[in-house]
């Protein structure tokens, strides 16, 4: 089956795109894993993450276990829509060179980096 | 409603999520001890029945159960990542050493306990360790090949 490409403006910021990038290979990923993957400050990740989680793409979950909270992040339905949707779109400019892919209804224009 | 990349910034963009799903693949790959350390459980398993002793090979049936268990508990939270392990090609090549390690077993259980060749599962153990750590080498391979096919 293949996903119908649409730009998605939420996904498309660097961070937001690498943490999706992330999130849509596996199951969840701990808060602690997403940090180190990205290389960014729990501060900068935390932002991305309330944006992506405004928009109904990412899911959190608070675990405790041996009084710590375990933070795990994982993409929802809709949030796995976007990304292979905005990565048909990226393609789709790679090989059309158009540059100018449908966005989304959904997307909005947020800070980006 | 329009956005307008150039083509390079969409390139830059994909090279961005390749680079994120290697880095991925990387972290999911097991530690060096883990393979050798399931090959230990496994040909521990095998080798006890050369005793004949079947109290101690359930004993030890439930021991490999828990080992295993803590094993992939461990590389699980030593990954901070939750996947779903058995794609297709991790699940052709898990299959594979499933099958592998039982003939192994049969063979041993025929010639020790039908022919009589004593110390035949003590040799079936030590295969089992070798088997477990190619196997597991392959099972590397096939999660990193999965990994980096999608996007």
């Amino acid at each position: 089956m293949t996903t119908a490409a649409r730009f998605d403006e939420i996904v498309h910021a660097p961070n937001r795109l690498q943490i999706c990038a992330m999130l849509a290979a596996v199951e969840s990923a701990g808060f602690p894993a997403v940090r180190e993957g990205l290389g960014v400050a729990d501060s900068v990740l935390s932002k991305h993450v309330r944006v992506l989680h405004e928009a109904g793409y990412v899911a959190i979950h608070k675990a405790t276990c041996a009084s710590r909270v375990r933070t795990s992040l994982s993409l929802t339905t809709a949030g796995r829509a976007a990304y292979q949707g905005h990565v048909a779109a990226l393609q789709a400019i790679m090989e059309n060179g158009t540059g100018k892919p449908e966005v989304s209804s959904t997307a909005r224009r947020t800070p980006s980096r | 409603m329009s956005a307008a990349i150039p083509p390079e910034e969409a390139a830059s963009a994909m090279a961005a999520i390749d680079d994120r799903r290697a880095w991925l693949a990387d972290r999911l790959i097991a530690p060096g001890w883990y393979h050798p350390a399931c090959g230990v459980l496994a040909g521990a398993l095998i080798a006890v029945a050369e005793t004949r002793n079947w109290p101690l090979f359930y004993w030890a049936v439930a021991g490999y159960s828990a080992g295993c268990g803590a094993l992939m508990w461990m590389n699980q939270r030593r990954a901070g990542v939750t996947v779903r392990y058995f794609r297709t090609r991790v699940s052709i090549v898990f299959a594979a050493q499933v099958l592998t390690l039982s003939a192994l077993a049969a063979l041993a259980c025929w010639l020790d306990l039908d022919r009589g060749r004593r110390g035949a599962f003590l040799v079936a153990g030590v295969l089992a360790i070798a088997i477990t750590i190619v196997f597991g080498r392959w099972t590397d391979k096939a999660l990193r090949a999965d990994f980096q096919a999608r996007r």
